[in-house]
């Protein structure tokens, strides 16, 4: 290319290249100017020629040109600078790089500036440094987070070489830094190290697995649980290089989990068996609902268990219960069918308290044969006395084992805790792992203790209702039996409950009394009876025990009438026992009577017997010598023969009296014994002149012994005879009252004095002079014998009535 | 006719003895079981008056001994106490409380021997 060709052509690309391009001599005058410096300064570009640069852009605070080639002016090197301005609000970024024209080798006489707008370039340089630092300070902050994260933060490669191991890391899992990098997993546990690989294949496609609950393995071998977040690791290309995994110990929170769901459980099942229990209060059927939920796998899961109850008069501990299958057959038969049966705790439960009571297992038959003497050093016993949980983990090398429970069950391994109630040990509760030989965990045994609190809770009520069943039933066998009558009457007067001897006595049944007011089922009256005990026990409020007269009724009876209060202390009625006395009055009197007669008859008897003998034989010669005699020796003779004779008479009635006499019944016209019987003393009241007078009913037939009932009224009439004075009368009537022949015999005579009055037929007593004091006993005794009664009205100085009441004869 | 008195009382047996001979009987006495037993069988009386109360046998065995000899010989059953209720008539054919009265035991025998 020649000269000028190659001078075109620089001026092509000088007026066209992109950047500005100024030439400077020393003294700062442009010397020449490109079009593209155009959009650096304000003026037109042909008005810069040979103009001075610092002028014209310098004092215009644009690009200074001349700044950059003072340097290259004084150094003569290229000399490269960024200057930033400020146009129209905005932001320019101009590059200008100075480039010497040398004049002589040395000596720079001009200099080339370009001028190339960078401000694209330089935003987008700020960005990328704005970015790096983000970048730069992220990394320092994942970094950070890394090293110091609770959490295991641990890289390897796909073949599992530890890559990176945080602070974390070293904490959970005890491997330092240095000991787990390079290594191959080392808090795997050897038994997961083929799930690992399976997630090591999932990684390798690309998965994330999030919180995957797995165990880990500490330096020191302890086995943690963790949750693990691994993620594949990628290089640039999107390949996968590595793992990532983030783990955390959950062991605690597990724990705490675990904890949680085991209270929660062990409360619902301590909460249902125990309100199971609490319902239950048949000791029978409680002890086994306690033992089943012992043993069932919804319960304590034990394989057996066994009830001792302690026998406190005995000294021991007797098996009362047992649970559990007899062979090991028995006991899988028993957990398949359980299994396919399915039956829940509460349903099994629910079969105990209503079903029919069983009891008739091998194994609890076995357990009731078990005694164990509390005076040895067994672990039972000990049990029972330091009220202590036991767990005996070998019988081998226990010395204290309860050698009879290993005869008798083979037990090689058991737990037992006492049955406390109150401060009391009721009993021991045995269980054992017989079949499947799980070994009793502490946690079976915190579960045992706070479950058998319960039990001995339970067992006590199902004791106490049991007691107070019994002891109720006996009230109520009681309050049935007794032949007094017992009934309750609230405060208005209404009976509420009676016994059996209400009812009899009063002759309706219950129904027709319960309900109704006491002054009408016993009074017969509308309005509260006046004399009534419960009437006073409701005012006073206290207890009344009074001997009652009432004609209602008809009797005497000594009621006792003691309040009542309820729980809160209320008044809420009256207890009363009303005992029937008329009967006991009688019979009381009768006793007395008998005792009485018993005695003297025995004496009686006895001398009357050793006076016999002489009397027949001291009368019977007098007769003879009477008729052997003359004269006043027959006179004596016959004055003792008849003094004899009375002798004999009184000795007679004392024997009478004395004995049983039996009686003959024939059925008699009650007139006609009256008119024999006066017959009889007819002589005696001609002599005194005494008055008879008859009133004679129509004939009434009664049925007695006719000889003895005259003997009888006899006796009557000879204490009225003699009681009258001359010319006094004595009157006799019958008449039927009801079903009875009432005889009357009444005198005009002295009466008898109100004193003895209650005498007058006791055996010897007598106001006369000549007298055995027998005649009215055996009047008395006759007329019992015959089922009657005798009444006496008598008045010093008016007379004495003596009625005689006779049943009339049913025939 | 032959009367047979048992009776441990000796003024009794005199008397009962004296007034029967004077009544034309012939008497012949004993004084406790065994012995009456033996005159009952010796003697052959035709009526016997037996006391109920003597020292050895008890008067009921004697009674019971007597009726197995020989049922048809009456014996009247006479005691100081009435046991009358005690032993019914039992297998004797009267009974008759003692008294120094004889009349109504001579009325007795009279009559029980003419039954016979």
């Amino acid at each position: 290319m020649d000269l000028a060709n190659r001078q075109k052509f620089t001026e092509v690309i000088f007026e066209n290249i992109r950047d500005g391009v100024l030439i400077i001599d020393r003294n700062y005058r442009i010397l020449a100017v490109n079009n593209s410096v155009g959009k650096w300064t304000e003026k037109p570009v042909a008005e810069l020629m040979d103009k001075d640069c610092m002028e014209v852009f310098h004092n215009n605070s644009l690009i200074c040109p001349h700044c950059a080639a003072e340097v290259t002016f004084k150094t003569g090197e290229v000399n490269v600078v960024t200057q930033k301005i400020s146009r129209e609000g905005a932001t320019h970024y101009a590059e200008l790089s100075v480039y010497p024209v040398k004049q002589n080798a040395e000596e720079v006489a001009e200099c080339v500036v370009f001028i190339q707008d960078i401000t694209d370039r330089m935003l987008c340089h700020n960005e990328v440094l704005r970015l790096y630092n983000e970048v730069a300070q992220t990394k320092e902050y994942l970094e950070g987070i890394i090293e110091n994260s609770a959490d295991a933060i641990v890289t390897s490669d796909l073949n599992g070489i530890i890559t990176s191991w945080n602070k974390g890391a070293e904490r959970i899992y005890g491997f330092t830094k240095e000991d787990a990098l390079g290594k191959y997993l080392p808090f795997v546990p050897e038994f997961l190290l083929d799930p690992e690989w399976e997630y090591n294949q999932r990684i390798r496609n690309g998965e994330v697995l999030r919180r995957i609950e797995t165990f880990r393995k500490k330096h020191d071998g302890t086995i943690i649980s963790v949750s693990l977040t691994l993620s594949p690791i990628k290089n640039a290309a999107g390949e996968v290089i590595g793992i990532s995994g983030i783990s955390r110990d959950i062991s605690e929170k597990k724990n705490v989990e675990k904890e949680l769901v085991r209270r929660n459980q062990e409360l619902s099942r301590l909460f249902f068996i125990s309100s199971a229990m609490r319902g239950t209060l048949e000791l029978d059927r409680l002890l086994r609902m306690v033992l089943t939920a012992v043993t069932m796998g919804e319960g304590l899961g034990f394989n057996r268990a066994i009830l001792f109850l302690v026998d406190e008069d005995r000294n021991l501990l007797k098996g009362a219960m047992g649970v559990g299958p007899a062979s090991h057959d028995e006991a899988f038969h028993i957990w398949d069918s359980l299994s396919l049966e399915r039956k829940t705790l509460p349903d099994i439960m629910h079969e105990i308290e209503v079903g029919p009571s069983k009891k008739d297992s091998f194994f609890d038959k076995l357990s009731q044969g078990i005694e164990i003497p509390l005076s040895e050093d067994t672990i039972l016993a000990k049990a029972v006395k330091e009220k202590k949980l036991f767990t005996v983990d070998d019988v081998g090398s226990e010395p204290l084992s309860d050698i009879l429970l290993i005869q008798q069950l083979g037990t090689q391994a058991y737990a037992v805790v006492p049955l406390i109630s109150r401060d009391k040990v009721l009993g021991v509760l045995w269980v054992d792992n017989y079949f499947n030989r799980r070994p009793v965990t502490e946690e079976d045994m915190r579960f045992l203790s706070a479950f058998s609190n319960h039990v001995a809770a339970a067992i006590e009520n199902a004791r106490l209702f049991e007691q107070v069943k019994l002891t109720e039933q006996e009230l109520e066998n009681i309050f049935e039996s007794i032949s007094d009558m017992v009934y309750f009457v609230t405060e208005d007067y209404v009976v509420k409950n009676i016994n059996k001897a209400v009812s009899l006595r009063l002759g309706k049944p219950p129904e027709e009394i319960i309900g109704k007011k006491c002054y009408e089922v016993f009074h017969g009256t509308k309005e509260p009876w006046t004399e009534c005990p419960h009437q006073k026990t409701v005012q006073k409020r206290v207890a009344f025990v009074e001997e009652v007269e009432d004609p209602y009724m008809g009797g005497t009876f000594i009621t006792s009438s003691s309040p009542i209060f309820d729980i809160s202390g209320e008044f809420i009625g009256t207890v009363n026992v009303v005992s029937d006395i008329t009967e006991l009055k009688n019979l009381r009197e009768k006793v007395i009577k008998t005792d009485r007669m018993a005695a003297l008859g025995e004496v009686a008897a006895r001398v009357a017997h050793e006076i016999r003998n002489p009397l027949v034989s001291l009368g019977g010669f007098a007769r003879r010598l009477e008729k052997k005699l003359e004269g006043n020796m027959k006179e004596y003779a016959d004055i003792i023969a008849k003094e004899v004779g009375r002798l004999e008479g009184i000795l007679n009635e004392i024997l009478s009296f004395v004995k049983d006499t039996r009686i003959i019944k024939e059925t008699v016209d009650a007139n006609k014994l009256v008119d024999e019987v006066v017959a009889l003393i007819e002589s005696e009241i001609d002599d005194k002149q005494i008055l008879i007078i008859k009133e004679l009913g129509n004939p009434v037939d009664i049925f007695v012994d006719p000889n003895r009932i005259k003997d009888a009224f006899f006796n009557i009439l000879k204490n009225a005879l003699q009681a009258v004075d001359n010319n006094g009368t004595v009157s006799v009537k019958t008449y039927a009252k009801n079903s009875t022949c009432v005889f009357e015999f009444k005198d005009s005579g002295a009466g008898i004095a109100e004193a003895d009055l209650p005498f007058i037929f006791d055996p010897f007593f007598t106001t006369k002079k000549a007298g055995t004091g027998l005649g009215l006993t055996i009047t008395h005794r006759i007329i019992e014998e015959h089922g009657g009664s005798i009444e006496v009205e008598s008045k010093l100085g008016a007379g004495s009535t003596f009625r005689v009441l006779i049943p009339v004869s049913d025939q | 006719m032959k009367i047979l008195i048992v009776d441990d009382d000796l003024h009794i047996q005199r008397l009962y003895k004296e007034e029967f001979e004077d009544e034309g009987y012939e008497v012949v006495v004993a004084s406790n079981g065994q012995e009456a037993i033996e005159m009952f069988e010796k003697e052959s009386p035709d009526i016997v008056t037996l006391d109920i109360l003597l020292p050895d046998i008890d008067g009921i065995r004697v009674l019971r001994q007597m009726k197995e000899k020989n049922p048809k010989i009456p014996v009247i059953m006479s005691t100081a106490y009435d046991y009358r209720d005690d032993f019914a008539v039992w297998a004797s054919e009267a009974y008759i409380v003692k008294s120094s009265d004889l009349d109504e035991l001579k009325i007795m025998i009279k009559k029980l021997l003419t039954k016979q």
